[in-house]
């Protein structure tokens, strides 16, 4: 049944294509398919490919690293202390509604373009989905478990490290998975919307400069990365939690 | 097998006459037979109750009396005709009643569901609607939502839905299976009494022996692997039924006696 | 009483983020932090005022927030059409399923480009691109939706008789509808987000133009401001659809 899914999107290059063929039309920003696989080859042989997908993951991660970490530990320390959690409340509700193309021209202020201005607004965008997710997790846990855990008397210490952390875990991934989305989607959107650098800039700048093939075959690019991390991290998920980490009924659709 | 070509008229038959028949019925799915040989009738006005261990095939048979399935070989008639497609005066009440009900509409909506789809004049529907009701004992619940009602009150609520059909066959799949000792026998004689004043042909799958014997006129004891009619136990107590007087009487305790071996035999 | 402790709990947490409001205060007029970077919350609320007054923020605003609602309106009628028939078909899904997979992770930001391409710097641009972006969750929820729908419920209509399009209408429809009000809420601030990255990049003013340029001349107090009034844009955006969901879906069991 596999192969029906691959009729659609074949039948369109084959059409794409006949019809750039057929019309022989230069366009400006059109492309035909073969000359977006030339172009899409041309970047990988001279090395621009990884270097503007260096730029962009280098930015994704150290964006998710600091604002998901701080966001997982932030929900961990809520997690554990229900007063903090319920003081907090409105202030975590009054900054959560702000979208991060909003912030962007603060860090543009303070940073200017470059390496920082990215990660500390992927930073701001990975905290907030894991700061919700993660409290979700840690707040799922079977409270059976945290009852076990008093009768054999651990420590604080003891309690989170393993009873805790560990039971919170498949759900603590899913967090990262969904800020690890969103991190390469706000690192694309930031260089799309202001910063020189990584494939969203050279996205841009490939349209700019009349080059619709180069920006197709980036945008080919742009797609074939994000779905590979996706893919990869929900493998690591079903190989690391197997159905212990399936969760019920996720909504589908997260580009933004 | 999934010929959805629209049935014929209805036909009304005749008195005594069978309503549902199986001639040799068979089916085979994936690879696996299921239902061998199987022929009995359903009179109008009849009980019949089916028992037979897990895996006989005793929800399959119901299903294709609904016309949800159909055979591999053999036919299955109602009212003298071949089974293409769910007739409009058969009802099918199914063991997951939570799932059978729709969740955003209210007690009354899911009733005038029934109604919409039989096209019941618009002005007639309230009224239609809080007799079911009241007929099932949910009057007051009219408004609450299935997710505010117990699991006694769906089951209810489904069997009000299916009444509202005006059906002539009634299809039970194990319903009360999931209800408790007290409901279970509430509803019991609830369901009698149903089928006894709407003159409903009822076909009841159990796996419960004794219920079997209280409810019906005739008890079909399917054998498993593949399924097939193993023996039919005429049920020659009188009605209407009591839960204390039947289940004591000399005639239930031999039948009881009797399936009990008869399931003994067949295997678990 | 238990009604007065949740008061009390909630106004603890006002009272934390006026606490929180003062801090900020604090460090603004200590200068702790470059002023130029940082104003205070009452200065960002006078630009905002200010801002109002002289009329340019509000026409902003109502730029932002109509390309926001068009786009997100389009993309929501779209999705839902396309997804219930998509959804309802076993074959379609076969044939479609993959490639909007496939789909799904692209950042839609990356469309802007493409929109660019064929618009150019227009106000159709950004709303064509607002929505793309917001179709997809839409499509992909309502997809989903309409193709788990309850067995059973499937097999109540088949009893019933019911035909094609009632089933759409009176089962698969409400039954999709908890996942479908889950993504337009996701869709919405998905347009949001286009909206002010489509304003940067084509200069087609609204918020987006507010605070690129106050960024650009170091003034943060209309910065702010500016990224206030957004705040404000998300958080409302986000009530009023919870508000409408809530309604909706009364029916369903508390958790």
């Amino acid at each position: 049944m596999r192969w029906k899914g691959l009729v659609l999107p074949a039948g369109a290059v084959v059409l794409a294509e006949a019809c750039a063929r057929i019309f022989g039309i230069q366009s400006d920003s059109l492309a035909a398919p073969s000359q977006i696989l030339v172009a899409a080859w041309g970047l990988l042989r001279d090395g621009s490919l990884f270097a503007m997908l260096g730029q962009t993951l280098l930015s994704a991660l150290g964006g998710l690293l600091i604002g998901g970490g701080a966001g997982l530990l932030l929900a961990l320390v809520l997690g554990l202390s229900p007063v903090l959690t319920r003081l907090l409340r409105l202030p975590i509700e009054a900054l959560r509604p702000i979208p991060s193309i909003a912030i962007l021209p603060v860090f543009l202020m303070v940073f200017g373009f470059g390496y920082r201005l990215e990660i500390a607004n992927v930073s701001f965008a990975c905290f907030w989905p894991s700061l919700i997710i993660g409290q979700a997790a840690i707040s799922g846990i079977e409270p059976r478990l945290l009852e076990v855990s008093r009768v054999l008397g651990l420590g604080f210490w003891g309690r989170i490290t393993k009873i805790v952390i560990p039971a919170a875990l498949p759900r603590l991934f899913v967090a990262f998975r969904l800020a690890a989305s969103v991190a390469l989607i706000v690192a694309v959107t930031v260089e799309i919307a202001l910063n020189p650098q990584g494939m969203g800039y050279e996205l841009m700048s490939a349209q700019s400069s009349l080059r619709p093939e180069v920006m197709f075959a980036i945008l080919l690019y742009i797609g074939v990365t994000g779905w590979s991390v996706n893919a990869a991290l929900l493998l690591a998920q079903r190989r690391l939690f197997g159905r212990a980490g399936a969760l019920p009924g996720a909504v589908p659709g997260e580009a933004a | 097998m999934n010929r959805q070509t629209a049935g014929g008229d209805v036909q009304p038959a005749g008195a005594g006459e069978a309503l549902v028949s199986f001639r040799d019925v068979s089916l085979t799915l994936s690879g696996r037979r299921i239902l061998e040989d199987i022929s009995f009738e359903l009179k109008e006005r009849e009980f019949v109750c089916v028992v037979g261990p897990s895996g006989c095939g005793k929800t399959t048979l119901l299903r294709l009396i609904a016309g949800l399935m159909f055979p591999t070989s053999g036919a299955v008639h109602y009212r003298n005709q071949i089974v293409r497609q769910p007739a409009s005066d058969i009802a099918l009440i199914f063991q997951d009643y939570s799932k059978a009900l729709l969740p955003w509409r209210t007690a009354a909506g899911n009733v005038a569901l029934a109604l919409e789809a039989i096209g019941s004049p618009k002005a007639e529907r309230p009224a239609r609607i809080s007799a079911l009701l009241q007929k099932v004992g949910l009057a007051q619940y009219a408004g609450h939502y299935p997710s505010q009602l117990s699991g006694g009150m769906q089951q209810r609520l489904q069997i009000a839905r299916c009444l509202a059909q005006d059906p002539t066959v009634l299809l039970m799949d194990e319903p009360f299976g999931a209800l408790d000792a007290m409901t279970r026998q509430v509803l019991q004689d609830e369901i009698l009494r149903i089928a006894d004043s709407g003159g409903t042909s009822v076909f009841f799958v159990t796996h419960d022996l004794e219920e079997a014997i209280y409810l019906g006129d005739r008890v079909l004891a399917l054998r498993p692997n593949p399924g097939r009619v193993a023996e039919i136990f005429d049920v020659r107590l009188p009605r209407p039924r009591d839960q204390l007087v039947t289940r004591e009487a000399g005639e239930f305790l031999q039948l009881r006696r009797a399936l009990f071996d008869f399931i003994q035999e067949t295997g678990h | 009483m238990k009604r007065l402790r949740e008061f009390g709990w909630r106004a603890a947490s006002v009272a934390v983020g006026l606490g929180f409001l003062g801090l900020w205060q604090f460090v603004a007029w200590r200068r702790f932090v470059n002023p130029v970077f940082l104003p205070g919350p009452i200065e960002t609320w006078n630009a905002m005022l200010d801002g109002f007054r002289t009329g340019m923020l509000g026409e902003r605003t109502l730029a932002t927030v109509q390309r926001m609602l068009y786009g997100w309106v389009v993309a929501s009628l779209v999705g839902i059409g396309l997804g219930a028939a998509i959804g309802s078909s076993r074959r379609a899904r076969d044939y479609l399923a993959p490639t909007l997979e496939f789909l799904r992770p692209l950042p839609s930001s990356a469309i802007v480009p493409v929109g660019i391409a064929f618009f150019g710097l227009s106000n159709a641009m950004v709303i064509g691109v607002v929505a793309f972006g917001s179709l997809w969750p839409t499509l992909l929820a309502t997809i989903h939706g309409f193709a788990a729908v309850e067995r059973r419920l499937i097999e109540v209509a088949r009893m019933l008789r019911l035909s094609r399009g009632a089933v759409m209408v009176q089962i698969a429809f409400p039954s999709a509808l908890p996942d479908i009000l889950a993504a337009m809420r996701l869709g919405l601030i998905t347009a949001l987000i286009l909206s002010v990255v489509g304003e940067i990049l084509a200069f087609q003013g609204g918020l987006g133009s507010q605070i690129l340029e106050a960024s650009r001349a170091y003034r943060s107090p209309e910065l702010f401001a500016g990224v206030l009034v957004l705040g404000m844009i998300g958080l409302a955006s986000n009530l009023a659809l919870s508000a409408l969901e809530t309604r909706l879906l009364r029916w369903r069991a508390p958790r």
